[in-house]
């Protein structure tokens, strides 16, 4: 009887034995990449809006304070969208006849919301609260990157859960004073590792336990 | 035949129940499929039937998934009868008192007295106060007013028409309760801002504008009498330099 296998089929047989660990490492690697991808997380990629607002010209040009927009990120879990009249307090008077800003005139014509489109969209299953982050010292710019930089905003981070969690687990490299927290210009590098770890403690932050309890989040 | 056979009988049995589970499954399915699609389950958890803020309705006319309370709700607790601390005016205010008037710098005829505002802080003044004034004054005001009130903020660099300073006579000698006023109603050019400052800051800032208006001209009185606290003492010189005016810092 002649032989089943060609000689040849021990080269086949050990180097299968090596691809199907190589493809199992690039396809497992390949999945962590495509998972954080952009394409996926949609992360910095700028959304067209109804009106073409510009956050650099307004705070990082004028420097107007993000809470003279958003004003309710201090008490509340949505950081609040500016009703019209917000943009009317200067509008009216300022480019009051630009095209560009007859969909702001006629929402208050009208008495309609501009409908934004949605940059930061969580999963609802997640239970996230502005207020609290801003009062334990989580900077706007930490999460939301160089917004005074961003003619047109995008998402800064991936709002994966790993992201969340990194800061969850050692909210110390993270943090800044309370005086701080709507300074565009913080770095990170302006607190040393021991003023941060005393930052934590001033703060009140709870422990790691509880700040990576699965119902901290997810409730 | 088949029907008399024993052996027949019995295998007639068996289809019937093979027919009824049948029928059992088509059923169970039709029902786990008309739950997945059709009865609001859905197995999409990222975008729950539910509203959060600014969520678009479908079902109200408005597209509005936030609604409004019903035209004269009060909540509890917000029946809002303090009418010092809510709006600044005293308790009995004649609409038809006379009003001085005065000519502003650029040749306008400006209001100069305030007869129906009041003059005395509904709240206690305190260094936290005037703190959260500054803080907030530094968020809402200083767009238009700048940092120390002279009405030269970055908006007003940008084309917006100058409000007038808080440092001439007119202002240093108008009630606190004009400021209230001013913000919750608005005046001249500048809109209303009671959206987006909440009453207990207004008085805030109200307090933070008095300092300001100390730091431009130190010999002043500091005047933040406060009815409910006794605090109508004038202040010693150290105290007034404590007030910080680095409102332009940010």
């Amino acid at each position: 009887m002649a032989q089943f296998f060609n000689k040849s089929a021990n080269n086949i047989a050990r180097i299968s034995m090596v691809m199907v660990v190589v493809l199992a490492g690039v396809g497992g690697f390949a999945f962590t990449q495509i998972s954080r991808s952009s394409y996926l997380t949609g992360r910095y990629l700028e959304k067209q809006q109804p009106v073409q607002f510009s956050h650099k010209h307004h705070v990082g040009d004028d420097g107007i304070d993000c809470r003279y927009c958003h004003q309710t990120v201090e008490t509340t879990a949505s950081a609040g969208m500016p009703s019209t009249q917000t943009c009317m307090n200067c509008h009216s008077q300022l480019w009051a006849d630009s095209p560009y800003l007859e969909p702001v005139r006629a929402s208050f014509r009208d008495n309609k919301p501009i409908e934004w489109e949605r940059v930061h969209d969580l999963p609802e299953y997640t239970y996230f609260n502005h207020s609290i982050h801003v009062a334990k010292g989580v900077g706007c710019s930490t999460c939301h990157g160089s917004i005074d930089k961003m003619p047109a905003v995008y998402q800064e981070n991936t709002l994966q859960m790993e992201w969340c969690i990194a800061c969850h687990r050692a909210p110390e490299k993270f943090i800044r004073p309370k005086s701080e927290i709507f300074n565009m210009a913080w770095q990170d590098g302006d607190l040393d590792s021991k003023e941060r770890d005393k930052l934590k403690v001033d703060l009140k932050i709870r422990s790691k336990e509880m700040m990576t309890s699965c119902s901290t989040c997810h409730r | 035949m088949s029907k008399i056979s024993p052996a027949g009988k019995v295998k007639s049995k068996k289809e019937k129940v093979k027919s009824m589970s049948n029928r059992f499954r088509f059923a169970f399915l039709l029902l786990t499929f008309a739950l997945l699609t059709g009865c609001g389950v859905r197995a999409d958890m990222q975008d729950q039937p539910r509203y959060k803020a600014y969520k678009q309705s479908d079902f109200f006319s408005d597209h509005k998934g936030s609604r409004d309370p019903v035209e004269g709700t009060v909540a509890r607790g917000q029946l809002h009868d303090n009418k010092a601390f809510y709006t600044g005016k005293i308790d009995n205010p004649n609409l038809n008192a006379p009003v001085a008037t005065a000519v502003d710098a650029k040749g306008n005829t400006v209001i100069a007295s305030f007869p129906n505002d009041i003059d005395e802080f509904p709240v206690p003044v305190t260094k936290e106060l005037i703190d959260r004034g500054q803080e907030r004054f530094n968020i809402y005001c200083i767009v238009c007013h700048g940092p120390v009130g002279n009405g030269d903020g970055m908006i007003v660099r940008r084309g917006f028409p100058a409000p007038p300073t808080y440092h001439d006579d007119r202002l240093r000698n108008a009630p606190v309760g004009h400021f209230f006023d001013v913000i919750s109603n608005g005046w001249g050019k500048m809109n209303a801002y009671a959206y987006q400052v909440q009453p207990a800051d207004r008085w805030a800032i109200a307090a933070y504008i008095r300092a300001l208006q100390v730091s431009q001209n130190p010999e002043e009185h500091l005047k933040m009498n406060s009815k409910t606290e006794s605090n109508t003492a004038p202040p010693k010189k150290d105290e007034t330099k404590n007030v910080s005016t680095n409102g332009g810092k940010r």
